[in-house]
């Protein structure tokens, strides 16, 4: 069992930087999951743990050791890949046997090894086929039994879910989940699929252009959101964005856009408030409420809108619409029919109105944090 | 609405589609003709081998002989006057060790190629193609003096030499683009496991490159098998001698055999890759399937 401690990682290709320095602490037993849209470095930041990739700068210690120059063997970690790479032409028990056979480890130990697994996995009745003869669903359990024989101290998982039908996904995850519980073995998990992320995961690390956008529990990174960025690519449907400005009046303070007014917790932001600040609201589709649907947030403010789509999912719909020239998302628990172009009116729960900034994007109640936390320092 | 699908006439149905299939009596009139005047060549072998050289010259050319047993002097015949079990054996060892000795250096270059990190990688392979874009016959005068000078000529070592060497750039081709398509995950995922690079190519990557390296195989052995030239110009000792070149006994203006014992001989010096061809037609046929030859 290990922790991971990354440290300023960074990843060159060339001139071209694929990760752009990450500073990340995964206690040991742990599951991390990166997250975030392709191409920012999620993955290569997994393959430069797992030594598939040579990491450029910085450095990587597992279980206190550093790792940078370890070959991929003694680091202690073992992959589940994305099209799960099993030998063609091995059956399942070779496949699992493999890497152990390699290590010279003794037959009966070998074997031991591959039932105890193999129990797990609910694989018996499949040990003597070859991966063509298996289901995607049972491919999968083999990738990952292959990780399990060998005992490692790091799971490493590569999008292991993305080749399987919807359903299968919702049943592997629950299954992963419970394996890593079971087996109490630290883990980081790559996704682009920000719903496995939040399901899986015991701190989510979301990723933008080979940096951290933002790391933490589910909830934590889920009711405040570090950016714009982070709010829109967490959460689903996703956040829905307001171009603004901050206004004054009569002491309190409010967002103003084109279509909306709205009133602002001066409390949470703090010394971020300036008349006149160019700034995004942005609103998760369950804090805008179909007048009447579902349950009506205590302090909100109602606002008319016109509804262009409408999703029937059965337990509930989501509605796509305008505040004016806005468009929105908004989710109708106890759902009913909903006409094209239908006017309705819809509570805007305030309390959860996110502000960033026009131009860094970041979340404003970030500064008044900031001052918190320095003016902590000077008492 | 519902069809009433049991008053259908499903036969009547299943004729007119199969009749929108099958294609015009001229079509099939004109492929016919085709094979036939293919097969003629066949069918005056077929039949001259089982013909005595008297039967030969008194009959037309593609008349029937009168009876089979005549093949076993033929052969006998041929297989004395051009000392084919020695030119068989030293074939066989040419095509066996020659096109297998490349088909293994080819797979260890196409790994290379395909999965090791070094500069002008493409560089490196368009050097090793390019062996077989000028015409063979090109290096048949400086091997020869080269082949004097360093004293290799007509020994079995040279011969092997010239036909790895000649041999590797096509199945470095097929075999490159093979394992290009092969999944990288799957070497990842070995090197994981443990594995040595050497171990990745042993045990992961040929065991999956069986197919298109037996294809390749079976065309390279067929190659050095029929190989009249080289083996002529660098190997012409009796020791040293070829099938196809020990057939030579029966050209020019020396040689006294028929025609019957002629094909005969031909054809006994084409059985080896025809039956190489059928054991391993299964591996074959799925190396055509995956590198679409």
């Amino acid at each position: 069992m290990a922790d991971v401690v990354l440290k300023d990682m960074v990843k060159a290709y060339g001139r071209h930087l694929a990760v752009r320095g990450i500073d990340l602490e995964i206690p040991d037993k742990s599951l991390v999951v990166f997250v975030g849209p392709s191409g920012c470095g999620k993955s290569t930041t997994l393959r430069m743990i797992a030594g598939l990739e040579s990491i450029s700068h910085g450095e990587l210690r597992i279980g206190g050791k550093l790792a940078n120059d370890m070959p991929s063997r003694d680091r202690g970690v073992a992959m589940v890949f994305q099209t799960y790479a099993l030998y063609p032409h091995m059956t399942v028990r070779d496949n699992l046997s493999f890497s152990l056979k390699l290590a010279r480890m003794p037959k009966p130990e070998i074997a031991e090894r591959v039932a105890k697994a193999v129990t797990v996995l609910e694989l018996e009745p499949y040990l003597d086929r070859k991966p063509s003869e298996l289901s995607g669903g049972q491919r999968q359990r083999v990738a990952m039994g292959r990780a399990i024989v060998r005992e490692p101290e790091v799971f490493l998982f590569d999008e292991p879910l993305s080749n399987l039908d919807a359903k299968l996904r919702n049943q592997m995850r629950v299954e992963i989940k419970r394996l890593q519980q079971k087996l109490g073995v630290t883990t980081i998990y790559v996704t682009h699929d920000q719903v496995e992320a939040m399901t899986l995961a015991d701190k989510i690390v979301v990723m933008k252009d080979g940096e951290i956008a933002q790391a933490g529990t589910t909830l934590d990174v889920f009711e405040n959101p570090r950016s714009k960025f982070v709010g829109g690519f967490i959460g689903s449907p996703q956040m829905s964005f307001f171009d603004g400005k901050l206004t004054q009046a009569d002491g309190d303070w409010f967002f103003e856009s084109e279509a909306l007014r709205l009133p602002v917790n001066a409390k949470r932001y703090g010394d971020a408030l300036k008349p006149g600040r160019a700034v995004w609201g942005g609103l998760r589709s369950e804090d805008i409420v179909p007048a009447g649907h579902g349950l009506q947030p205590t302090n909100h403010v109602a606002i008319e809108g016109v509804v262009t789509l409408a999703e029937m999912l059965g337990n509930e719909n989501l509605l796509f619409g305008t505040f004016g020239s806005s468009q929105f998302v908004s989710r109708m628990q106890q759902p009913r029919l909903v006409q094209q172009d239908e006017q309705m009116s819809f509570h805007i729960n305030v309390d959860r109105l996110h502000l960033f900034d026009k131009e860094t994007e970041l979340n404003l109640d970030l500064e008044s944090q900031q001052k918190d936390q320095s003016e902590e320092l000077d008492q | 609405m519902t069809v009433a699908l049991d008053t259908l006439d499903f036969d009547a149905i299943a004729r007119r589609e199969r009749r929108l299939q099958q294609s015009k009596w001229w079509t099939l009139a004109v492929a016919f003709l085709i094979s036939l005047i293919w097969l003629i060549p066949f069918y005056y072998l077929a039949i001259s081998v089982f013909k005595t050289q008297q039967e030969y010259a008194a009959k037309a050319p593609l008349a029937l002989p009168d009876g089979l047993w005549p093949i076993v002097g033929n052969a006998v015949e041929a297989w004395t006057q051009a000392k084919m079990g020695f030119g068989m054996l030293n074939s066989a060892f040419y095509g066996l060790v020659g096109a297998g000795l490349a088909v293994f250096f080819a797979a260890m270059a196409a790994y290379g190629l395909t999965r090791l990190d070094f500069r002008r990688k493409n560089l490196w392979f368009m050097v090793i193609f390019a062996g077989t874009v000028f015409p063979f016959q090109m290096y048949l005068i400086p091997l020869f003096f080269f082949y004097q000078d360093w004293g290799i000529l007509n020994t079995h070592f040279g011969m092997i030499l010239f036909y790895t060497a000649i041999c590797i750039p096509f199945p470095t081709l097929v075999l490159k683009n093979f394992m290009n398509g092969l999944s990288r995950e799957m070497d990842e995922a070995a090197r994981m496991d443990g594995a040595s690079e050497f171990t990745v190519f042993l045990r992961i990557i040929l065991p999956n490159a069986w197919g298109p390296m037996t294809a390749t195989f079976l065309l390279q052995f067929t190659w050095i098998w029929n190989d009249l030239l080289f083996s002529t110009v660098l190997g012409n000792r009796p020791e040293t001698r070829s099938i196809m070149n020990a057939l030579q006994v029966f050209q020019g203006s020396y040689a006294s055999a028929g025609p019957n014992i002629v094909l005969t001989a031909a054809l006994i010096a084409s059985l080896p890759s025809i039956i190489l061809f059928f054991v391993l037609r299964r591996h074959f046929m799925e190396g055509m399937r995956v590198t679409s030859l």
